[in-house]
C-alpha cells in the first residue's frame, strides 16, 4: 500500500509538469484552434534564457519563476507576432508545420546558445524531505506539485471571471459573433500565446529544479500531449486533470508492469482515447457542415 | 508555341506524358543518372544514394499526406518496421535481398493497416497526433525486442547482393536505389492517374462531398494507408541495406519530420515535387557545411553542432516555405514554365 501510494504521488509531481505544459497547448487551441507543436521548445528556450538572466543578477528562485514568466510571455507575443499571425486564414495544415519548423528552430538554437551540458538548478528548498502520512516527498516536487495546482485555479478563475477571459470564450465559441460584439479577436490570439508560453516558462524552472535542465527537455511536450488529448484540447482545465491520470497512470505501469512502460503508456493512452472519445473527457464534440 | 490541350482518344488522356519533348528529358536525365557513378565517387556518391532513398520515402509519404491528405508524423516508426522487417530477413532468415525489400514493404504495409483502422474516424491534427504516438510505440517495442532486434545494440547486416549487385561498395548500392526509385515513380505515378488516384484527390478536397459521389471512404484511406506505408519500409528496407548497422536512434522524430520538410519544400501533392524535396532537404547539410567552411569562421563550432545546424536550417526551410512558397519548388518551376511557354504574353 505505502509504495501504491509513493507511486502515485511521485506520478502526481511528474503529472503536474505534463500539467503546466498541457494547459500551455488547451488555451492556444481553445483560442486559436491550432495545435503548437512548439510547446516544449518554447518551454526549454524560455527557461535558459531566464536562465541566463537569473544567474546574471543571481536572483532567487521566486524571481527566477517571476523572470521566466516575463519572458515566456515577451517571447510568446513575438513568435505569435511574427510567425503565426501572417498565417492567418491559411488551412490547418500549414500553420500546424510552422510551429512544427519553430519547434525544431529552438531545438536546434538552445545547445549553439548555451552548450550540450545539463546543469541543475541550485535552491535551498532542494534537499528537504517532507512527509505526509505514509508518502516522501521532496521540497522541489511539492513546490511543482503546488505551483501546478496554483495555475490550474488560476486558468480556471481567469477563464471563469475574468472580462477578457470570457471574451477568449466568446472568441473560440464564435469567432464572428465575437467580433460583431467588440472583441479584438487578433489580440486574444496574440494573449492565448502569451499565456500558454509565461505557463510553459514556469514548468520550465519546476523541470529543471526536479531533474534539470537539459538540451533535450522539450521531449516534455511530447509527454504531455496525451495529457491534453485525454482532457479535451479545448478545455484548459480538463488537460490539467488529463495531465494527473497519465502521469499517475505512467507511474503506476512502471512501477508494476516494467518493460519501460513508463515513458510510452501515454502514448498507448492517446491511441486508446482517440479510438473511443477524439474529443477528449471534457471536450467538446465538433461537428461538420456540409 | 502550344495553345491548348486537346485529346482526342482515352488512352491519350490517361498516358504519362503525350509530350515527346517531355520524354525526351526523362530519358535525359536517367542517362545521366546511369553514368553518375563514373563521374562522382567516394562520399558524394554516398549522398546521391541517400538522395534516392530518401525520394524512395519522399514519394511514400506524398500518397498518404500530399494526394489523400492525411497528415502523418509518423514516417520515422513505418521506416523503421521497414528496416528492421529487411534485416531480420536477410540475417536471420536468409531471404535473399530481392526477396527481402519487398517483403518489408509488405510488412510495413500490413502494420499500417493497424494504425490505418484507428484513424479512419479521425483527421488532420487528430491523425497527426495518432501518427506521432504510434511511431513512439513502435520504437519503444523495437527498443524492447532484444532478442529479436538487438535492442539498443542495434541489428548488423551480412553483405549480400541485390540482383547481382553488391550493397557493400558505393556504384551497386546506389544502382540498387536507382532501381527502385525508378520503380517506385512509374508506380504511384500510374496510380495517381487511376480510380484509386481520383478518389484519394477527391477525400482530400472534401470527404463529405466524395463521399456522396460515391467514394467508400474508409477502403480508400486504407489503401493510401497501405500503399504509401509499403513504399515507405521499401525506403525503409532500403536504409538498413545502405548503412549496415541499424539502430533505432536512427529513426527519431526529426526523421519524421525531415520527411514532411521534403514534402513541403518539393511541393505537396506531386510525385516530382516529392522527389525534388528529397534532394533538396538531403543535400542541404552539405549545402550547409560548405557555406560554413568558406566563411570559415564557425568551423570548430560548426563541425561539433552539424546536427544541430541541420535541424536550424531545415526549420528555417519550413517555416519560409510555408511563408513564401506554399507549392513549393515545383510551384516555382510550374511558374516559370508557364511564362516560358506564354512569353510574351502576360501569365
Amino acid at each position: 500500500m505505502d509504495y501504491f501510494l509513493n507511486l502515485m504521488a511521485s506520478g502526481l509531481v511528474f503529472g503536474s509538469l505534463y500539467g503546466l505544459i498541457a494547459i500551455g497547448f488547451a488555451v492556444i487551441y481553445r483560442t486559436t484552434g491550432i495545435v503548437n507543436f512548439a510547446q516544449g521548445e518554447v518551454m526549454m528556450f524560455v527557461l535558459y534564457f531566464s536562465w541566463m538572466v537569473g544567474t546574471f543578477i543571481s536572483a532567487p528562485l521566486w524571481a527566477l519563476l517571476l523572470i521566466a514568466v516575463v519572458v515566456g510571455s515577451l517571447f510568446g507575443a513575438l513568435i505569435e507576432k511574427i510567425f503565426i499571425r501572417p498565417m492567418i486564414g491559411k488551412s490547418q495544415f500549414p500553420i500546424i508545420m510552422t510551429t512544427v519548423g519553430i519547434a525544431i528552430v529552438l531545438r536546434g538554437l538552445v545547445p549553439i546558445f548555451w552548450g550540450v551540458d545539463s546543469a541543475p538548478i541550485d535552491s535551498p528548498i532542494k534537499g528537504h524531505l517532507f512527509q505526509i502520512g505514509p508518502v516522501f516527498l521532496l521540497g522541489d516536487q511539492l513546490f511543482a506539485l503546488a505551483l501546478f495546482i496554483a495555475v490550474s485555479a488560476a486558468t480556471w478563475a481567469f477563464f471563469r471571471f475574468s472580462r477578457l477571459g470570457v471574451a477568449m470564450r466568446a472568441a473560440a465559441q464564435d469567432e464572428t459573433a465575437a467580433l460583431l460584439m467588440g472583441i479584438n479577436v487578433r489580440r486574444l490570439q496574440g494573449l492565448s500565446w502569451m499565456i500558454a508560453s509565461s505557463v510553459s516558462g514556469v514548468a520550465g524552472v519546476c523541470y529543471a529544479l526536479i531533474i534539470a535542465r537539459a538540451p533535450d527537455m522539450w521531449q516534455l511536450g511530447f509527454q504531455a500531449f496525451p495529457a491534453t488529448i485525454l482532457g479535451g484540447l479545448d478545455s484548459p482545465l480538463g488537460s490539467a486533470f488529463g495531465a494527473a491520470v497519465v502521469g499517475i497512470v505512467a507511474s503506476l505501469s512502471g512501477g508494476y508492469i516494467g518493460f519501460g512502460l513508463k515513458e510510452i503508456s501515454g502514448f498507448v493512452i492517446i491511441i486508446a482515447v482517440l479510438m473511443v472519445r477524439p474529443y477528449g473527457l471534457f471536450g467538446e464534440k465538433e461537428l461538420e457542415r456540409v | 508555341m502550344r495553345t491548348g490541350h486537346a485529346v482526342e482518344t482515352y488512352g491519350r488522356l490517361i498516358a504519362l506524358s503525350t509530350n515527346r519533348v517531355t520524354w525526351g528529358w526523362v530519358a535525359a536525365l536517367l542517362a545521366g543518372l546511369v553514368v553518375l557513378p563514373w563521374v562522382v565517387t567516394g562520399h558524394w556518391l554516398v549522398m546521391m544514394t541517400s538522395v534516392l532513398i530518401a525520394a524512395v520515402g519522399a514519394v511514400g509519404l506524398n500518397v498518404l499526406t500530399g494526394t489523400t491528405g492525411l497528415i502523418s508524423l509518423g514516417q520515422s516508426g513505418f521506416l523503421a518496421i521497414g528496416a528492421y522487417a529487411c534485416g531480420l530477413l536477410i540475417r536471420d532468415l536468409s531471404v535473399p535481398a530481392e526477396l527481402a525489400v519487398p517483403m518489408a514493404g509488405l510488412v510495413t504495409g500490413l502494420a499500417s493497416l493497424l494504425i490505418g483502422i484507428p484513424s479512419l474516424r479521425l483527421k488532420g491534427l487528430y491523425l497527426a497526433i495518432t501518427t506521432l504516438a504510434s511511431s513512439f510505440i513502435i520504437i519503444h517495442v523495437i527498443m524492447q525486442a532484444g532478442p529479436l532486434t538487438g535492442g539498443p545494440f542495434g541489428l548488423r547486416l551480412p553483405g549480400v547482393t541485390f540482383l547481382g549487385l553488391s550493397i557493400g561498395n558505393g556504384p551497386g548500392m546506389y544502382y540498387i536505389a536507382l532501381i527502385v526509385v525508378v520503380a517506385v515513380v512509374l508506380f504511384v505515378n500510374n496510380l495517381m492517374r487511376s480510380r484509386s488516384g481520383r478518389a484519394w484527390v477527391a477525400i482530400r478536397e472534401h470527404e463529405i462531398a466524395a463521399r456522396s459521389m460515391g467514394v467508400n471512404i474508409a477502403r480508400y484511406k486504407l489503401l493510401a494507408f497501405f500503399v504509401s506505408s509499403t513504399i515507405v519500409g521499401i525506403a525503409g528496407a532500403l536504409m538498413a541495406l545502405q548503412l549496415r548497422f541499424i539502430t533505432a536512434d536512427v529513426f527519431g522524430v526529426f526523421l519524421s519530420i525531415e520527411a514532411l520538410a521534403m514534402l513541403l519544400v518539393g511541393g505537396v501533392g506531386s510525385v516530382a515535387g516529392a522527389v525534388l524535396g528529397a534532394v533538396f532537404i538531403v543535400l542541404l547539410p552539405e549545402l550547409a557545411r560548405t557555406l560554413l567552411s568558406v566563411f570559415g569562421t564557425a568551423g570548430e563550432t560548426g563541425s561539433a553542432l552539424v546536427f544541430e545546424i541541420r535541424i536550424v536550417v531545415t526549420g528555417a526551410l519550413i517555416i519560409l516555405m510555408l511563408r513564401i512558397e506554399p507549392e513549393g519548388l515545383i510551384g516555382i518551376w510550374r511558374r516559370v514554365k508557364r511564362y516560358w511557354l506564354q512569353w510574351p504574353l502576360p501569365v
